[in-house]
């Protein structure tokens, strides 16, 4: 078989996995023009595809996407790093001392499943109505699933290669980096690809339900004004933007961790 | 009485330190209430019946959502990992679907079916959903293709099989589903109950915090926290039960 034929199929299957992925989705929005066009319901109920992608070009040159979608970014992936850096340091701590197993312990056991969301008032209160508050809030709502992720992780890693490596001389701090830490990352990831998801609805809902700016405080204004088909578009817009932050980390871990291949999840 | 104090130690504590620091205002009690502040409110809340009202209230929508949510996401988990067809069909919207913020369809839920129960335990079901769908998938995916064979061999009816078999062996997996869904289900009733009701504990957390009434919000936040991870542990303790006879039953390491 020549190149270009080898190249037809490979295309052919791209082809056909793209059909065999999105006919579900085309179902869903085509069930829905039929239920928007026969006139069941009244359009400030339930508008059109159409009536909604018409918005699109307006509401971007008019500034109500980009800029809002940014400030909810900026707001998940702020409380994500300092989620990480402070869970990534706390799940290690916890894992090699004693101590700081007896301190943490108990309030991530009450913490983890707590609805952190329950907490918002007091950000607000303490940090007002911006970004630090909601920052904090995703920070706050993302720092125990990694906290419990890297604990696991650190733990697994084999008592033998510790020893060995105390044993040659290995100060306290070399040992952290060179094998705690690798061994480590691959669990932090793990945890990490769960919370990207839980930052991005964390900043979304906080904006929802204190306002601010942001996707979130669109979505509720145009509600409020009764604009369907924008409250339509922003709920699209947090779909896909979850959608495309997963296969960005699907794409990041085979590139950070080669070595370890992505269990099926 | 020593296991005790070594588990909870630390958050004793965590409180004792926070009540010396507010009571010699190192801390500014108008940002934090003291505990003994915080103490008081909560018993105030408790004698006047406000608070089993509103807790009440968001239980029966989170646990109602929840129950739903169960059952259905069971269904067309079983359903997907039977069936290649709905696994076709199904997949791809639950892919789609998994990371969108489903307290973004409050505003939309409110306008179809106004503020009330029906909008909160819409969004609960939506949410707890998904996570009992990917674990029933993956559980029955997960039990041994053998077990299956052996009974067809038999002659055991399909309903048997799924009865029988199927849903035994993916049990575990089921209840860690629905341990992530019970979780999601306080989320949601919370931020449905911030965004737009009339009762429930997250009203009633962001009334207080409205009127600048912070003593009774933090109250309010210390009982949901504590109903939601005694709900947490009741589900601990139901999967042990439900799994004892299972191999990974000393998950607590009890063995």
């Amino acid at each position: 078989m020549d190149a270009a034929a080898n190249g037809a199929t490979w295309l052919g299957q791209a082809a056909w996995r793209a059909v065999k992925f999105l006919y579900p989705i085309a179902l869903v929005i085509l069930a829905w023009a039929v239920a928007a066009h026969a006139g069941w319901v009244r359009p400030l109920f339930l508008p059109s595809p159409q009536a909604v992608a018409e918005q699109f070009w307006p509401m971007l040159n008019g500034g109500e996407i980009v800029a809002p979608l940014f400030l909810s970014l900026y707001r998940a992936f702020g409380g994500l790093v300092i989620a990480l850096v402070i869970g990534a340091a706390v799940g290690v701590a916890i894992a090699r001392t004693r101590w700081m197993r007896w301190g943490v312990d108990p309030l991530v056991s009450v913490a983890f499943p707590a609805p952190k969301i329950a907490f918002m008032p007091i950000f607000i209160l303490w940090f007002g109505i911006d970004s630090v508050s909601k920052v904090l809030l995703v920070a706050f709502t993302c720092v125990f699933p990694i906290i419990v992720a890297t604990y696991h992780g650190a733990t697994t890693v084999s008592r033998t290669i510790v020893w060995s490596a105390q044993a040659m001389g290995t100060s306290e701090r070399e040992l952290l980096r060179r094998v705690i830490l690798p061994a480590t990352l691959p669990y932090i990831f793990s945890g990490l690809r769960v919370t990207v998801p839980v930052a991005l609805i964390t900043a979304y809902t906080a904006e929802m339900v204190a306002g601010g700016g942001g996707l979130g405080s669109a979505l509720m204004y145009a509600q409020r004004f009764f604009q369907t088909p924008s409250v339509f578009l922003y709920i699209i817009l947090m779909l896909l933007s979850g959608v495309v932050l997963d296969q960005f980390m699907l794409a990041a871990r085979s590139w950070l961790i080669p070595w370890q291949p992505e269990e099926d999840s | 009485m020593i296991t005790l104090a070594r588990r909870w130690g630390s958050l004793a504590a965590l409180l004792m330190v926070w009540e010396i620091a507010v009571v010699t205002r190192a801390v500014d009690p108008d940002f934090l209430p003291a505990v003994h502040t915080i103490a008081a409110a909560l018993w105030d809340l408790v004698s006047a019946g406000e608070i089993w009202i509103n807790l009440l209230a968001s239980t029966y929508r989170a646990l109602v959502g929840l129950a739903i949510g169960t059952a259905v996401g069971v269904a067309v988990g079983l359903l997907m990992a039977t069936s290649r067809a709905a696994n076709g069909f199904f997949g791809p919207l639950v892919a789609m679907t998994y990371s969108l913020p489903k307290a973004s369809l409050v505003p939309l839920f409110i306008l179809w079916f106004g503020i009330g129960d029906t909008t909160n335990m819409l969004t609960v079901f939506l949410a707890t959903l998904l996570p009992v769908v990917v674990s029933t998938y993956h559980g029955v995916k997960a039990v041994p293709q053998v077990l299956v064979w052996s009974a067809q061999a038999m002659g055991t009816p399909r309903a048997q099989i799924l009865r029988r078999i199927l849903i035994p062996a993916s049990l575990l997996s089921i209840l860690t589903g629905m341990r992530i869904a019970l979780g999601f289900s306080w989320v949601l009733t919370i931020s449905a109950e911030m965004i737009a009701a009339k009762t429930g504990i997250g009203k009633l957390i962001f009334l207080y915090g409205e009127n600048g009434s912070y003593a009774y919000m933090f109250a309010g936040i210390l009982a949901i926290v504590a109903v939601a991870y005694a709900a947490d542990r009741a589900m601990v303790w139901l999967m042990h039960a439900a799994l004892h006879w299972h191999d990974s039953a000393d998950l607590a390491g009890e063995h």
